[in-house]
This record gives C-alpha cells, structure tokens and sequence, in this order.
C-alpha cells in the first residue's frame, strides 16, 4: 500500500512538473511529397489552442511541454497528417513531413442529389459539376450556352435533353427540371426553363443530376435536374464584376451576310458579397445588349439578384433570409428562316414576334439545424412571370406561381438518416394564348439513407403526388428511387441507381391555341402524363500520378420513358371552331428507351507557376422507340437525338496569363419530324429546309478559345474566340447557330 | 466484400430492367391476329373506294404486324396505338401527314376506324372517313 501510495504522488510530481513548464523542442520542415517543394503557411496544430504556421521555405518550430504529442498538420488541397512523438524534457526533436496533395476532384461537395451535403464521389446517381470560373473564363453569357456545352447534355433551342432523354418539343414542356437554390424555376404555363433569367453572376456552382429524380424534386425531373446555386458570403467581402463587348464574324456562307454593318454584344456584370454583424449580404446585376447574328433576333436583357440570409443569435442554429431573382427582357426568338439559300439568317417577319418579358421571383426561408443531427427547412417561392407580345396580344401570358417546402433531415444514428418533406406548388394562369387555369400540385416525400459500413451507402426513395387542373384532380402518382455507393478503395467508388419519373403536361401542352406564321398549333386537352425510369451503374475513380491529380468516371445507363409527350403534325379537327386542318397538336406518340454509356475525365497538374488542366467527356446513346406490346425495341431512332457527343478542353494558367481550347463534337441527328423532309410539308414551313438537311446533317466540331492575362491582382483582361472554326451547324431544323464571334473581357474582383 | 457489393450493383441494375417486361394487351391481339380486308370505306357516307376514289387506295388487304409495321391497301408503312388504345395512327412514306383515327369498333370480326381530313374543294369543310375491315 505505501508502496502504491509513493508511485501515484511521484507520477503526480512529474506531470505537475511538466505542465508547470518543463518543455522541449519540435522543429522541421514541411513539403510536397511528389515535387519536393517547401510548403508555406501549413497549419500545425499540437494540442488546444496551441497552433502554429510554417515559414516560406516549409519550415516550423515550437516549444511544448514535454510529454507524448500529437501533431496535426493542415494545408489546403492536401491530406491532413497526424503524427505522435515523445518530447523528452530539453530535448530538441525534428519532424519532416511530406503531404500529399488531395484528389479534389473526388472531394467536391454537392447537395442537389439528396438535399444534404454530400461528397460527389459517395453519390449513387452521376452528377456533373460546373464551375463559377468556367463562366468566367469562357465569356459565357447565358445559361442555355453553358448547359449545352457540359458533355452528355444537348439543350435544342431552349430544350434540355440530358442523355437523350428528351427531343425537341417546340418549346412546351421540359424534362429537366431548372432550380435556383434548390427551389424550381420553371414556367408556369409553357413548363419550360427562362433561361435568360437564371442568374450566372454570383454563382458558386452547378449541380447537374444526370437521371430521373422525380423522387426529391417532382414533375418535371423526369431526365434529370440543374441546380443553380449562388455563393454565400464569407468573412472577406467579395466584390466581382466585368464588361464585355464582342462582334460577330462573317458567316462561312458568304451569301447569307445580310447586314451593313457588324453584328455587336455587350455585356456587363456586377456582384459583391459581405458579413454585416450576422447578415449575409449578396447582390448581383447583369445587363446585356445583343443584337444578335440573325435578322429580327436581338435580344435586351437585365437581371437583378438579392440575397439576405441572417443567423440568429437568440437560437442556435437558427437562420432565415430571402433571395429575390429578377428580369426583364425585351427579344425576339428565332423561329423561322426565309429560306435555306442567302435568308438562312433572317427570320420570316410574320413570325418574328417582339416579346416584353419580366420575372420575379420572391423566395423567403426558415432553417433551423443542429450540426451533423437535425434541421428542419421551410422554404417559399412566389414567381411571377409577365411575357407581353406588343405586336400579337393574343400571345399573351401572366403565369404566377406560389410554392412552398417544408423539409426534415434527421440522423437517426451513425448508420441511418432520414429526409422528408411535403410541397405544394399553385400555379394561375391568365393568359390570351392558353385561356386561363389554375393548377395545384401537392407531394409529399421520404428517403432513407443508410450506411451500413464505412464504406457502403445506400439510399431509397418514395414520393407520392397529386396534380389538379382546374379543380379536376388527377390520380395519385407513386415514384420511387433506390442506390447504392460502394467505396471499393481509397480512391474508387462504384455506384449503381435506379429513378422513376413522371411530368404532368403543362399547361402548353393542354391549351396553347394559336397560328404562328404557317404553323397552326391545336389544344389537346386529354393529353396525359409522361412517367418512365432511368438505371445506371458507373465508376468514379481518383487519380494521383505524380504532380497530376484528377478523376475519372465511367457509366452505363438505360432509361425508358411511357407516353411522351411530343408536338405532331397531322390533320386535326379544332374542338372550338370545328374546322378541320392540318398543324400540330401535343400527343402522347414515343414509348421509348435510351442505352448508352459516359465517360467523363479531369485531370490537373501544377508544376511551379504552371498550372494545365484537362477536362472533358464522351457520351454514346443509343436511343429507340419501344415496343411495349412486344417487350422489344424497334429499328426506329427517337427524333432530334445524336449517338455521339464529346466534349474536351485543355487549359494552362502560366504566371499572369490563362489560355485554354475546348473541342466540342456532336453526331449527325439520328431521325427529326418527317414533315420537315417532306418536299410539300417541309417547304411550306421551312422554304429550302428538305434539300439543306441532306447535305448539312452531317455532324459536327467547333473549337473555342480563350486567353486572359492577370494586369494586377484586382484586373484581368480576357478574349475569347468562340467557333474558331467558323462551323456552319444546326440544333433544330431552321436554328443556324451562332458563327465565329470574339469578345473582350475587362473583369475584377476584390 | 467486393463480391457482395458487385451483386448488389446488378441486382439493382437487373430490377431495373425487369420493370420494363409489357404484357400484350387484348385489342394488340386482336389488330396484330388477323390478316385483314376492307369492308367499306366511305367519305361523307358514300363510296370512295373505287378507282379514282378518295380512298381507293386503301382497298384490300391490311396487315398489322406486331412489331408495328404493316400494309394497307397499297400502302406500305408503321401503325400504332395511342395511349389508351383508342386511336391508332398509320404512318406512310406515301401520304403526306400520318392518319390519326378513333378506333369504333375493334373485335375479332370486326374494325372499324373514323377521321375527318379538310374536304379538298372547300377547304373550311371537314370530309369525315369511315374504314371498315373484316378478317380475310
């Protein structure tokens, strides 16, 4: 007993002695385990409140008491490294590290696929990411050009089709469903995306989910969803903005130059983002002038963001704000062209309709979370839209919506968590062009993830959800999902997925009533919904080589859709008038299916002041009619589809100057409506359009090219050809795009 | 492990696939069974089938194969049903625009279809088309 007595007061003398100030010395160097080179500013944390920092040539030192330590040492973009050591009393001890650089790639955190944060690797669903700084650096202007130029999605005239999974439906009606912040953007009445008023200014990233995800975000998500999310402020204030003027070159075609003088854009930007007390304060304003390449196409346009979003300081965890999103624009589409000769670039005048359009947007929001265990999410959307035709009243329209979402996250334990959520969305329209409707959607949903070792997760789904349209309620409609993620190794994730979708026709597709030029469009009142599913196994693998980091994807998909929803010329009879004719009428036509499968690359490498990056993507589909009475496929293509669609871009950041040139290549279009081929139909509607097709549906490859050179640390001047190769190419039949143009760049930020 | 999750991975993928078996439905059975031949074809209640006639065309046998081609008369092209198998829609690569027609009567004995197209003479005016087959 003494003897135990006399060991506990002499331990308790040395650990006294030691906290009372017995210290020795740690001291070493830190450095890039692949190059060698010294690291500058690494955090090295060895005990609480006990931090210290690296020098300019990597190297650190610091006293501590003696005794075991641990070590933590920090550095952005590399693996965090812990080490133990034994500091004996006036001894000096050196500790070398070597950090590896992380695979960022893999590391990036997204939220759109399960409403939660969440690393992109550990997803069950693909998922492409875009970049605040891709915008930038490529001069891009509005949202439909940077969509359709991420591989694996081709947007037709305003129409998103992600891996095939939509044609060209004249503009009524989307499968994918636009959202900003995560609540949806899409029009009331045409159901289609306003793409000019998704805000690119003040962005911090695009989430793209490539697949069915009807279960988290409803109708309309029958192909898959594009979250817009903007940046929030952080301890800096930010303040970024540009002005941009650009021309059009001339076209291959000479002949079809039908202007006197060039063709001019200008563009201009401004956003700032600040902490004031406990608000977050983001503005962001864009105004763009185009007068565009086609005759009778210009476009202005004017965009205003606010976000305020404040944290509670009576609540813990406790936050709420309102984001507001704005526009007005006044432009004329593109609908028509003369003739496929010298009028291939002037749109015919009865059908060139001026369009006043406004947007506002009003969403107000209520959070409440505690970290890693709960939060509770309520959030509203008011949505006005004002599209005024000064030239054709009876176009017309005043669609308004209101939405709102409650949400629940809970982890129920270290292996499930839980989401629910209930939404209504209610929608009027009061319009000349479609009459006047109200129509309500209701849902109510729940998804359960589970991650029953450390390196498995899995996720199901269920929603359930119920439209009426002028008070006539349609049935129940059931979707569900279901996935899998696999870490198969440090840097290998396999995934698998399953998606049911379902779209309810807009009110487009059910009212619009009108003549445009030669087309004639008829009412389909009885027109039903869309529903399908979507499947896809793929592999996401890191890659460290050397100095060079990046990732890799691969995936096999198939996605089959029911009764879809396409405009189809025939003769029909107008239920109002009684005439019978010939124009277009919204059918349920394709039973479909889609195969096809994904590779995706990045691949970065910094090598002293070089930074070269390479990004790019293939997409193969095979996409085909299905015969559901057989149970097999049937020879014939779907409409406005491509097999082949690739994408690559090289960049090199070298000292004050960033370059880069992206190649993007596109397929023939397999099959489009036979009533443009027809030599009657197809020259009636589209003069010069049959025989053009023959010769021009030959696929495609455009070259941009960007180069922008750092004048201070605030200013960067950037130009930016785009269509290098001055490629003559179609989306749509009759929709010539844009031909080489180039654009000068003053941009800052501080 | 690996072997657990790679079954998993198919599995799913192979549920997937199984939800798209479609089972034949009766009027399917019923239009794909016979070979059949025209009975009346009659514009505004009158005859066209005769030579020179609005529908003479359409006169003889018509063949709707399962695999959604087929022939009608001297027509050679694809046919399908509508959602709820009340309109079927024949496609030709020798008429302009596709026929869309209700279906009236669809039994083993007996199919019948109607449309209306623009009376060619007056185009204010509707023609209304009556088709009527019987099994050969």
């Amino acid at each position: 007993m003494r003897f135990i007595i006399l060991t506990i007061f002499i331990l308790l003398l040395i650990s006294g002695a030691g906290a009372a100030g017995q210290s020795g010395t740690i001291k070493g160097r830190v450095s890039d385990k692949n190059s060698g080179e010294p690291l500058t500013g690494v955090y090295i944390v060895y005990g609480k409140n006990l931090v210290t920092i690296t020098t300019q040539d990597g190297s650190y030192l610091f006293n501590a008491s003696a005794g075991k330590l641990q070590i933590t040492f920090n550095c952005i973009g590399y693996l965090s490294v812990t080490k133990e050591i034994l500091l004996n009393e006036g001894a000096t001890e050196e500790l070398n590290i070597k950090l590896e650089t992380k695979v960022q790639e893999i590391e990036q955190i997204v939220i759109s696929a399960n409403k939660n944060e969440q690393k992109i690797a550990e997803l069950s669903v693909s998922m492409d990411i875009i970049k605040a700084s891709y915008i930038s650096d490529n001069h891009i202007n509005n949202a439909e050009e940077l969509i359709n130029k991420t591989p694996g999605i081709e947007v037709m005239d305003g129409q998103a089709s992600i891996r095939g999974g939509s044609g060209f439906s004249y503009g009524a009606g989307s499968r994918v469903l636009a959202l900003i912040d995560g609540l949806p953007v899409m029009a009331a009445d045409a159901g289609n995306i306003k793409w000019q008023f998704l805000p690119l200014e003040n962005l911090s990233q695009v989430e793209i989910i490539k697949g069915a995800s009807s279960v988290l975000y409803g109708s309309s998500a029958l192909n898959g969803v594009i979250n817009f999310r903007t940046a929030d402020a952080s301890n800096t204030p930010l303040t970024t903005f540009f002005a941009e003027t650009g021309i059009y070159g001339k076209p291959a075609n000479k002949s079809r130059i039908w202007w006197d003088t060039p063709r001019v854009f200008a563009n201009a930007s401004f956003s700032h983002l600040q902490k004031i007390g406990n608000t977050d304060l983001g503005i962001a304003l864009n105004l763009l002038d185009d007068e565009g390449y086609r005759r009778l196409n210009g476009e202005k346009l004017g965009r205003l963001g606010l976000k305020l979003k404040h944290f509670s300081t009576k609540i813990n965890g406790l936050s709420y704000g309102l984001n507001i999103n704005s526009g007005l624009t006044v432009k004329r589409d593109f609908v028509l062209w003369e003739n496929a000769g010298e009028g291939a670039l002037r749109q015919q005048e009865d059908a060139a309709l001026e369009l006043h359009g406004g947007f506002l947007s009003i969403d107000p929001y209520i959070t409440l979370k505690k970290s890693n265990r709960y939060r509770h999410e309520l959030k509203m959307k008011f949505q006005s839209t004002s599209n005024r035709f000064p030239g054709s009243g009876k176009n017309n329209s005043n669609p308004n919506s209101l939405y709102s979402e409650y949400q629940f996250w809970y982890k129920i334990s270290e292996i499930f968590d839980i989401t629910a959520g209930a939404s209504g969305n209610f929608d009027r329209v009061n319009s000349n062009f479609y009459g006047d409707h109200k129509r309500l959607n209701l849902a109510g949903y729940s998804q359960l993830e589970v991650h029953p070792f450390k390196r498995l997760n899995a996720v199901a789904g269920i929603r359930i959800e119920q439209n009426s349209l002028d008070g006539i309620n349609d049935k129940l409609v059931p979707v569900m999902r279901a996935g899998l993620n696999w870490q198969a190794a440090e840097y290998t994730f396999l995934r698998a997925s399953f998606g049911q979708g379902y779209r309810y026709p807009s009110i487009a597709e059910k009212y619009a009533s009108t003549t445009l030029g030669s087309i004639t469009i008829f009412p389909n009142k009885d027109i039903l919904p869309e529903s399908g599913w979507s499947a896809e196994a793929g592999v996401k693998q890191g890659i460290r080589i050397g100095k060079m980091t990046g990732q890799g994807d691969i995936s096999v998909f198939i996605s089959e859709n029911s009764d879809m929803i396409e405009y189809y010329l025939a003769i029909y009879t107008n239920p109002e008038t009684g005439v019978t004719s010939t124009g277009f009428k919204a059918t349920n036509i394709e039973q479909s299916r889609v195969y096809g499968s994904e590779l995706e690359i990045s691949l970065n490498r910094q090598t002293g002041n070089i930074n070269t990056s390479l990004i790019g993507g293939y997409t193969y589909i095979y996409p085909v009619e299905f015969n559901k009475n057989t149970g097999n496929d049937t020879d014939i293509y779907l409409k406005y589809r491509r097999k082949h669609s690739a994408k690559m871009g090289f960049a090199v950041t070298w000292k004050r100057v960033e370059s880069g040139l992206t190649f993007y290549a596109r397929s023939k279009v397999l099959r489009i409506d036979d009533f443009f081929l027809n030599e009657t139909t197809g020259e009636a509607i589209l003069p010069g359009f049959p025989g053009y097709w023959s010769t021009h549906n030959t696929g495609y490859l455009t070259l941009d090219g960007n180069l922008g050179y750092k004048l201070n640390k605030t200013l960067t001047l950037s130009f930016v050809v785009k269509n290098i190769t001055n490629t003559e190419y179609l989306d749509r039949p009759g929709d010539i795009q844009p031909q080489r143009n180039f654009s000068l760049r003053l941009s800052g930020s501080f | 492990m690996k072997n657990l999750a790679s079954l998993v991975i198919i599995s799913v993928c192979l549920i997937a696939l199984s939800c798209s078996k479609n089972d034949q439905s009766e009027r399917f059975k019923l239009l794909t069974g016979p070979l059949w031949r025209t009975d009346s074809l009659l514009a505004s209640g009158v005859d066209a089938s005769a030579p020179g006639g609005m529908l003479a065309k359409f006169k003889g046998d018509a063949k709707f194969a399962e695999d959604g081609t087929g022939y009608f008369g001297i027509y050679k092209g694809t046919w399908r049903f509508n959602s709820d198998e009340s309109q079927i829609t024949i496609v030709t690569d020798s008429l302009i625009l596709p026929i869309i027609s209700d279906i009236v009567e669809l039994t083993s004995s007996s199919f019948k279809i109607k449309t209306m197209v623009p009376n060619p003479l007056i185009p204010t005016e509707s023609v209304k088309i009556r088709m009527t087959f019987k099994p050969k």
